[in-house]
């Protein structure tokens, strides 16, 4: 997995590519959840995300859960058509902010 | 005619990379729809990232686990092979969809995207031998 963070005022986009599992979902976390943490509105562009799995899912979750304590959004931008499905398995795209 | 491709992998989340590219390489030679080689990735990826999880805990180890396909008339058999913690199937759920939280999806994808899941008695050598099925 590799990423890029642009910042444009209060909003942080978090572009996310490659493969997203159990072994980068850490880095992952690492990433996005300090971003929520200081209140700012955090978009996730998962546009050149081929694949993520369970654990990948669950810093999704994460995200949006932490974001709804901290009074912001996680807004989930261009996800890729493998992603929607898993999104869609998990019957989570009426709970994530797709955008 | 039965085909089989088998593989050995250390347990390890660096390996479920290596276990995609493993299935993927056998799905390819075969002639299914790209969203069914797609869907039994991800299934085999979350059982495999189970027993990084539940059969070590995810504590190091240099064990090695089997990932085996085979391909049958009408089904494709995946058989999971660790020397881990003994899988209690009867503990074995996913978590309901309803309490949205991190964790406990991996169980219910394979659930949705296999036709069959069971913990088989005849490992000879190995703790655990787990079956996932899929009519083709």
């Amino acid at each position: 997995m590799s990423y890029k963070v642009s910042e444009q005022g209060n909003i942080s986009t978090v572009f996310l590519a490659g493969e997203i599992d159990m072994d980068v979902a850490d880095k992952a976390k690492g990433i996005i959840l300090p971003l929520v943490e200081s209140g700012k509105e955090v978009h996730i562009n998962l546009k050149d995300v081929s694949y993520m799995d369970s654990s990948g899912i669950s810093v999704l979750i994460e995200s949006h859960q932490k974001a709804e304590e901290k009074n912001t959004k996680v807004i989930i931008k261009e996800i890729s058509k493998s992603v929607l499905k898993v999104i869609m398995m998990a019957k989570l795209e009426q709970i994530l902010n797709l955008g | 005619m039965l085909i089989t491709e088998s593989k050995d992998f250390t347990v390890n989340s660096e390996s479920l990379k290596e276990i995609r590219s493993f299935s993927r390489d056998v799905f390819a030679k075969r002639d299914i729809p790209q969203e069914l080689k797609d869907d039994l990735v991800l299934a085999i990826a979350e059982a495999a990232q189970n027993i990084v999880k539940h059969a070590y805990n995810g504590e190091k180890t240099t064990d090695k686990m089997k990932v085996k396909i085979l391909f049958k008339k009408d089904e494709i058999e995946i058989g999971f092979f660790d020397t881990g913690l003994p899988a209690v199937p009867e503990n074995i759920t996913h978590r309901n969809l309803d309490d949205i939280k991190p964790g406990g999806l991996g169980t219910y994808f394979i659930k949705e995207i296999m036709d069959g899941a069971v913990f088989k008695k005849d490992q000879k050598g190995w703790v655990n031998h787990l079956v996932l099925t899929k009519k083709i």
